[in-house]
């Protein structure tokens, strides 16, 4: 399994300014990764390239993987017609009843399910909507702010069981807490706020990547990590 | 809408502008031949009120035969126009730029072909609420509902009747106004034929009182014009409300 960028240009149409120049970077193995970097740097455009949504002004994204690429974000709706439930036994791909029982428990969202989407709490609309993406067959699952309305401990509890369910796939996640980042994460894609001149260079840190129950680290060793996180991101030197 | 709260608001217009008619009249000393009296308007109203009735009740039919054709219609060709192709393209430019034609210029031609029959009022009601919901519809089915549609697009999972589901279910509101506001189009549409050429028909009532100079038979078509129109369009936005509410599980 295989993500590799290679020297990607990306402008939006009407613009000056280009939101990456000569972009690469690659993945060879799967697990849990991150793309970090403060709002406006590019994550969700980085994400729409990779996922086949909008192509590179230049460059090009090669992908090794056994199923399609999906990219979520949280502003996604269920249709209005339906409850949730019945929405979401309907898009269950094949031979993937049993997880998506599994999920609706494990993300308490049972009591929901005969519940309309635009009833919904924040929080449940955001579970809801991972959980359709979940339950799909794909090589590479892009998260796009997708736990943004969720509590931190349902968060983390989430976050830990999506690194043991997606073990042989890559999950790219992109958040703007550093915490979870450095947490969660196997590598963290860092986007520097002040790209240097000429391109833009990513930068790859090791993330602590813990999983249900382990913290083998100790909490310094957590700070650090969050703190270089936070300097990579604002294009200072780690 | 309710459809006593339309009823009313008609209503209060109606008696008020015929209130302000009465003021002139009395204030000037304007003649009863030139604007009738109360009493002259109340007989008239006894004595006509079953010819006038049976007139509306005609009009209101072809008018109503030819919203439902143009809604049928517009809705055919926006799904044909609502995609990027070149039927799409074509479509597009051509309602884009025919709807700038006014159809009751064209209404004389019709008569001369089809002569003064129904076939003409029903097309010529059809027509003029036509493009207003062709523009509107095909607006509608060309704006994508990216919330919604993006997962089913990224899943593989979109089809024409996925997406023609989507985009009507979240624009139920903007196509019940369009549809009502294309309504009282297609009540005009049908006066304005039947003005023009017809041999039936409340405006072909009101052409004949027009000929004889009575305003007070003008003032009970205009009265019955209102009171059923402001019904029928009652009745689409109930119809379109009970849908909504239907499809939101309510």
């Amino acid at each position: 399994m295989r993500l590799v960028c290679d020297n990607l240009y990306y402008r939006y149409p009407g613009t000056d300014t280009p939101v990456f120049k000569g972009l690469s970077f690659g993945i060879d193995r799967p697990g849990f990764i991150s793309l970090f970097g403060f709002s406006g740097i590019g994550k969700s455009t980085l994400a729409r390239i990779i996922s086949g949504e909008i192509p590179p002004d230049k460059g090009r994204v090669d992908v090794e993987t056994t199923g399609q690429i999906l990219y979520s974000h949280n502003a996604e709706r269920f249709p209005g017609w339906e409850s949730t439930g019945h929405h979401l036994e309907r898009v269950c791909d094949y031979g993937k009843r049993d997880l998506l029982a599994h999920l609706i428990e494990e993300y308490a969202v049972a009591p929901y399910l005969h519940s309309r989407y635009s009833g919904l709490s924040m929080g449940q609309k955001n579970r809801m909507n991972l959980i359709r993406y979940l339950v799909q067959d794909f090589g590479i699952l892009i998260a796009d702010e997708v736990l943004a309305n969720v509590d931190e401990p349902t968060r983390n509890h989430i976050l830990a069981g999506i690194k043991e369910l997606l073990a042989d796939r890559i999950f790219l996640y992109i958040s703007h807490n550093a915490l979870e980042v450095a947490r969660f994460s196997r590598l963290v894609l860092v986007l520097p706020q002040n790209p240097e001149e000429g391109h833009t260079a990513i930068r790859i840190i090791d993330g602590l990547d813990e999983g249900t129950g382990q913290r083998t680290y100790e909490e310094r060793t957590l700070q650090d990590r969050v703190y270089q996180l936070l300097r990579a991101a604002s294009g200072m030197k780690t | 809408m309710g459809i006593f709260k339309r009823l009313l608001q008609f209503a209060s217009i109606f008696f008020t502008g015929l209130a302000i008619l009465w003021i002139i009249k009395y204030a000037y000393s304007f003649s009863d031949y030139l604007i009738p009296p109360p009493a002259e308007l109340l007989q008239v109203a006894t004595s006509y009120w079953k010819i006038y009735l049976a007139a509306v009740v005609n009009t209101t039919a072809v008018a109503i035969a030819g919203h439902f054709s143009a809604i049928l219609l517009a809705t055919l060709v926006a799904f044909l126009g609502r995609s990027g192709s070149v039927i799409g393209n074509l479509t597009r430019t051509a309602a884009y730029n025919l709807q700038a034609y006014p159809i009751v210029a064209v209404a004389p031609i019709i008569f001369l072909f089809l002569g003064d029959g129904l076939a003409s009022r029903l097309l010529i009601a059809a027509m003029i609420c036509y493009f207003p919901l062709l523009l509107s519809f095909i607006g509608i089915f060309s704006e994508p509902v990216d919330q919604v549609e993006h997962f089913f697009r990224t899943t593989g999972r979109i089809n024409w009747r996925l997406e023609l589901a989507i985009r009507t279910f979240e624009n139920l509101d903007k196509i019940t106004t369009v549809i009502v506001g294309s309504g009282t189009m297609a009540i005009v549409g049908t006066i304005v034929a039947e003005f023009l050429a017809a041999t039936n028909g409340i405006g072909y009532t009101i052409r004949k009182a027009l000929y004889q100079s009575n305003l007070a038979k003008i003032l009970v078509a205009l009265f019955l014009i209102g009171l059923f129109s402001s019904l029928y369009l009652s009745l689409i936005e109930y119809i379109g409300g009970r849908i909504k509410m239907r499809l939101m599980g309510g």
